[in-house]
């Protein structure tokens, strides 16, 4: 593990994802490939047209969360820098909801840490999205987060913060 | 002592609001910290099978103890992305 990963960009935001941006700052001379992808809002979900969304997040977490992957994404992958990026609030049709950009000197890396990022993403990260209808809402579905097993003992199990 | 608590997504509209304040016993586990939170509120208590518990931001396991101080928040099925 490499000691600072501190070009990476972990970030929520309001805004809109300034995604062609993002893209060419993950970028250094020695890569060979930059593997994005673009999460972005689809005007129907389970047979219904989707009006908007709305992102809600637990900040703090997700971002500590956002963290972690990026850190897991190096361990595992010979990849160079890493952007995880996430909207919050209302997002129209069309939107960019998320933004993963991953740098490397060769494709297969940058690939495979991009689509471990964003499947990583949706399992774990504290991110809740609701859809709204033209005739109502809806929380989407969502995954489980694999929690911890129960401790055997309350004394055996120290707070693994 | 208390603790914070948090909500969100749909538990957060079940509660009107999205964090308070909860006085617990010493000692106190989550999965009792859940009870005492939905006591009041039997429409919580129908997603407990779907939720996961998170304390201090790191997720934890229900029968996990409490200090003074600690955030908690209970945690809908995650969808982001």
């Amino acid at each position: 593990m490499t000691a600072s990963h501190s070009p990476d960009r972990i970030e929520l935001t309001r805004e809109i994802i300034p995604d062609a941006a993002i893209a060419r700052e993950v970028r250094a001379d020695e890569d060979g490939a930059v593997a994005t992808f673009d999460g972005c809002v689809r005007n129907h979900s389970h047979g219904r047209s989707t009006l908007y969304l709305e992102y809600e997040a637990y900040e703090s977490m997700a971002l500590a969360k956002m963290r972690e992957i990026a850190e897991s994404v190096h361990d595992r992958f010979a990849i160079n820098r890493v952007a995880i990026i996430h909207r919050l609030g209302r997002l129209e049709i069309g939107e960019t909801s998320v933004f993963i950009a991953v740098s490397a000197a060769h494709r297969a890396a940058a690939f495979d840490a991009c689509r471990y990022a964003i499947d990583t993403l949706k399992k774990t990260v504290p991110i809740w999205k609701k859809e709204f209808f033209a005739d109502g809402a809806v929380w989407a579905d969502g995954e489980i987060p694999p929690s911890p097993a129960a401790a055997e003992t309350p004394a055996a199990k120290p707070a693994s913060n | 002592m208390f603790v914070k608590v948090l909500y969100f997504g749909r538990l957060k509209e079940i509660t009107g609001s999205s964090e308070e304040s909860v006085e617990v016993r010493d000692g106190e586990r989550i999965e009792e910290l859940f009870a005492r939170c939905s006591s009041s509120r039997p429409e919580l208590r129908k997603f407990r099978s779907s939720l996961v518990a998170a304390r201090n931001r790191e997720l934890a396991a229900w029968d996990a103890t409490l200090s003074g101080g600690d955030e908690v928040g209970f945690l809908p099925p995650v969808s982001g992305g």
